[in-house]
């Protein structure tokens, strides 16, 4: 089992970060990743000020801020497992080829992960430093707590793989416009995570589907991480104690291991019924 | 025993010219079309996903307490996403794709226009594009009840007529980078999407960059036209819009005429380069 | 513009930059090398050679794909870098191992597509899709996906389209690439009943197969390295070996030391050598019948034992041996 493990995993996270990084030259792989991510910000900071009168003190522009700095965690990774599917299937042709090997496919997915997690903390690194340099985000590094902050990345991150095994393996039973799903997935998700605003916001009836979110308790993690105190001023959450938020975030994430696995078997058995395995949805 | 092969002994004359472009065109719209009424997940992927990540932006500035003309600017930004995603995945980095299954060699090789294949793709597209803008538009507007202040639908009509045109030019001249090009030109184009959005001001008026900064936008049609539109359609637009309407009409004509008539010759340009370095067959790079 | 050639070029070269070489490594490889063609009108022409000789190069120029590095070939009377217009009306390409157009849609459909990017109005379009489908026997496919298709049956898909603009010129490179005997047998005589239809019409086939070039082709260039060796007709290649003797003789497994004191016997004109499991297979033009007599004595003084002995007639294969010194499979592996 470990040698399966191993055997999809590494060449997994290899080939992925070839692909992700050799491209191009590295100075312009440089640029495009600091363009996209500071380009993706700067959209709600000129939202934030063409509205308001608050400044960059108000609490709710640090969390406008750091959720969508972290969220560019969950297109890397969760959109990244259907990106990673269609490119083997359809740029590479090679999906049937893994399929026919001696791997794990879902291991081999979480591999793949690897290289968009780097390139996601490449990304948002970029982001919270152009915070703290350039959009006045109260951020003081001294101030972090790092074990909790760690604690939560890697949960949220092993979690967002499992959602992306889910959405990845659907993605192998489409053909019409495919490399859609992944974005889009991830951008309606955005929706009731309170990344960008407090769940709170939501009409009432669609306040539970934030509660139900993984991303919801990740993300305030990371905010308490990061800001300390200054997190505090976001309600929703408040009453909740970071263990409480921990026990909640892992309770969710073995779900989703769970509906991962019962996805992947069900969506690859109907990929394999179908012929989807070297599918073109090119038209 | 063996018949002659008589059809092909009988025929008219093959179309040319306009006619050929014309045929062209609807030919290659033809498969998207075709493709869409087929496999129809395409419906909840292309429409309703999207209306829930412009509903996202909805409530950031509902968080923020923002006047509900914004509410109104960001269901017209997530309806107007739609023609820019569009153009660049359904039109312009679709010849990657083509690049890459063999087909782009069959359309040089044969005797018509690059313009007309593109355009195919583009029409063949629309039906996907028009439906999920007018989901994102009724939805937006009847959840959450926007109103709006027309005060010229023949203005509102030439400002999206004479965007879509400098759009769809535009986008052609970012297709021709598909033929020298491959995965560079593939990543590039991703990269290039929230800059674009940031840039067009699709969720706030691009007044908010300054003067300076907002006339360098103002090379990306949509610019230009959410803004004029925002002027024509909601009651606050005037006060936040850039220009005036009938100047950004002008430079939206101009842009248009510009982009157009630009793409055809970089387009051949940018075709006979790819032959001299023979990028047109290059696959899997 | 009339002329009497259907394919010309004159010392078409194509030399292509490689990227990304390093310090010691050669930064441009040649493809393509001084090639001088006439193809006269209503000849199916063959262009044999391994992988990697030039020949997809060379189809990829006359089909206006590819720009030359030096040099000019015209096809229909059109240059293809000046009036590619031009050409473009009057020529289609069917590649072997590929497909063309799209899954979803059936084989009509796709191939009606492909016939207006030409110009075809709907009526015909469809006249010829009937016709051809029935040549080829997909008549009963026509509304098939093409996604539903196998290779055999996509790969006829993609002759059908490659005829249904009736073009002038034909350039078919390695059509039967991935099929099975069968599918090979029906494409070869599908092309070999359009030009006998269609008289005035050319195909420029290239092939790696020797038989295909045999069995269709009114002439063959032989091309290697980016040069053309030689071009005639099959019959008249392989006339230059007729004074030759030709065998082929199995002997147990010989040793380097063996194979290099053989290539020096007098008389011994060519010779290639392919172990195979528990024997080696020698293929050897010889001068004359009586250096047969030497060759078998060099075998047994290195403890050869000959197994099997076979004269035979050349073949194309022989020519290209005569003209390059070594078998197609071994110049590929030399080439790459």
């Amino acid at each position: 089992m470990l040698s399966t493990f191993r055997r999809s995993f590494i060449p997994a996270a290899w080939l992925g970060w070839q692909i992700e990084s050799n491209w191009t030259d590295p100075f312009l792989f440089l640029t495009f990743s600091i363009v996209k991510p500071v380009a993706s910000v700067l959209i709600l900071v000129f939202m934030y000020h063409a509205v308001s009168t608050a400044g960059t003190e108000s609490p709710i522009y640090s969390y406008i801020y750091l959720g969508n700095a972290f969220y560019i965690y969950v297109g890397a990774v969760m959109a990244g497992a259907s990106y990673s599917i269609l490119d083997d299937r359809e740029r590479y042709r090679s999906l049937k080829y893994i399929y026919i090997a001696p791997v794990n496919i879902p291991v081999y997915l979480f591999g793949r992960a690897v290289a968009r997690f780097i390139t996601g903390t490449i990304a948002v690194v970029i982001t919270l430093t152009a915070g703290v340099l350039f959009f006045g985000v109260p951020l003081n590094p001294a101030g972090v707590d790092w074990l909790t902050f760690f604690t939560a990345l890697l949960l949220g991150v092993v979690c967002l793989t499992c959602m992306g095994i889910v959405i990845g393996t659907w993605t192998m039973t489409i053909r019409t416009e495919p490399w859609f799903i992944g974005d889009a997935a991830a951008a309606a998700l955005y929706l009731f995570s309170g990344a960008i605003f407090p769940i709170t916001v939501l009409p009432v009836w669609l306040q539970p589907l934030g509660y139900v979110m993984p991303m919801t308790y990740w993300l305030e993690l990371l905010r308490r991480a990061v800001l300390g105190e200054g997190a505090a001023a976001f309600p929703t959450l408040a009453a909740w104690s970071n263990a409480e938020l921990f026990g909640v975030l892992t309770i969710i994430t073995i779900a989703f291991a769970i509906i991962a696995f019962a996805a992947f078997r069900f969506f690859d058995r109907r990929a394999r019924e179908e012929g989807m395995l070297d599918a073109q949805s090119n038209f | 025993m063996h018949k002659p092969m008589n059809a092909l002994n009988t025929y008219k004359t093959p179309d040319r010219g306009w006619r050929l472009f014309i045929r062209t065109m609807l030919a290659r719209a033809y498969p998207r079309i075709i493709g869409q009424q087929r496999e129809k997940a395409w419906l909840f992927f292309e429409t309703f996903l999207p209306f829930l990540a412009t509903v996202g932006y909805i409530y950031v500035y509902r968080a923020m307490q923002a006047p509900e003309d914004y509410i109104g600017f960001v269901v017209m930004g997530g309806a107007m996403t739609a023609f820019w995603l569009n153009v660049m995945w359904l039109m312009a980095s679709q010849l990657y794709w083509e690049k890459e299954t063999g087909n782009l060699a069959l359309y040089i090789m044969a005797p018509n226009s690059l313009m007309a294949i593109l355009f195919g793709m583009a029409l063949g597209g629309m039906l996907a594009t028009c439906t999920r803008a007018a989901i994102i538009t009724i939805l937006g507007v009847w959840l959450f009840n926007i109103q709006f202040s027309v005060s010229s639908y023949a203005q509102l009509f030439l400002v999206f007529t004479l965007t879509m045109a400098a759009l769809y030019g535009l986008g052609m001249l970012l297709s021709s980078l598909f033929l020298l090009w491959g995965r560079e030109a593939w990543q590039i184009s991703n990269a290039l999407q929230e800059p674009i959005y940031f840039l067009s001001g699709f969720y706030f008026p691009v007044k908010s960059f300054g003067f300076p900064v907002a006339m360098v936008s103002s090379l990306l049609p949509l610019t230009l036209g959410m803004d004029a539109m925002r002027q024509l359609v909601f009651a606050s637009g005037p006060t936040l819009g850039f220009l005036s309407v009938e100047y950004e009409i002008g430079i939206l004509l101009a842009l248009a005429v510009i982009f157009l008539i630009a793409a055809k010759y970089w387009l051949d340009f940018m075709e006979k380069l790819a032959i001299k370095e023979g990028t047109l067959t290059d696959r899997r790079r | 513009m009339p002329n009497s050639f259907a394919i010309q070029t004159e010392s078409l070269s194509r030399i292509y930059k490689i990227r990304g070489a390093k310090k010691n490594e050669p930064k441009e490889r040649v493809a393509l090398s001084d090639v001088n063609l006439e193809v006269p009108r209503g000849e199916f022409f063959g262009l044999l050679g391994p992988n990697g000789a030039g020949k997809t190069t060379l189809i990829k120029i006359l089909t206006t794909l590819l720009a030359p590095t030096s040099g000019r070939a015209l096809v229909a009377g059109y240059d293809v870098a000046r009036q590619t217009h031009e050409v473009r009306r009057r020529i289609n390409m069917v590649s072997g191992g590929e497909s063309s157009g799209y899954g979803l849609l059936t084989v009509r459909e796709n191939l009606w597509m492909f016939g207006q990017f030409y110009g075809l109005d709907t009526k015909t379009a469809h006249a010829r899709i009937d016709e051809l489908l029935a040549v080829v026997g997909l008549s009963d496919r026509a509304h098939t996906k093409t996604s539903d298709l196998s290779t055999g049956l996509r790969q006829k898909m993609n002759i059908v389209r490659g005829f249904i603009t009736d073009p002038e010129v034909v350039f078919l490179d390695e059509p039967t690439l991935g099929l099975d005997v069968g599918a090979s047998r029906d494409v070869r005589h599908f092309v070999q009943q359009w030009m006998k239809d269609r008289p005035g019409r050319n195909i420029l086939l290239t092939t790696h197969y020797m038989v295909e070039a045999e069995e269709l082709c009114d002439r063959v260039a032989i091309i290697n390295g980016g040069k053309v060796l030689a071009c005639d007709s099959p019959a008249n290649l392989k006339r230059r070996l007729q004074r030759d003797a030709i065998f082929k003789l199995e002997v147990s497994p010989l040793h380097n030391g063996a194979l290099t004191a053989f290539g020096g016997l007098p008389g011994l004109r060519k010779f290639t050598h392919a172990p195979q499991d528990g024997k080696s297979e020698l293929d050897l033009i010889l001068e004359s019948d009586e250096v047969l007599a030497g060759v078998i004595t060099a075998l047994t003084s290195h403890n050869a034992t000959l197994l099997n002995l076979q004269k035979r007639e050349p073949t194309l294969e022989d020519v290209f041996v005569d003209l390059v010194g070594m078998s197609m499979t071994e110049a590929e592996k030399a080439g790459a």
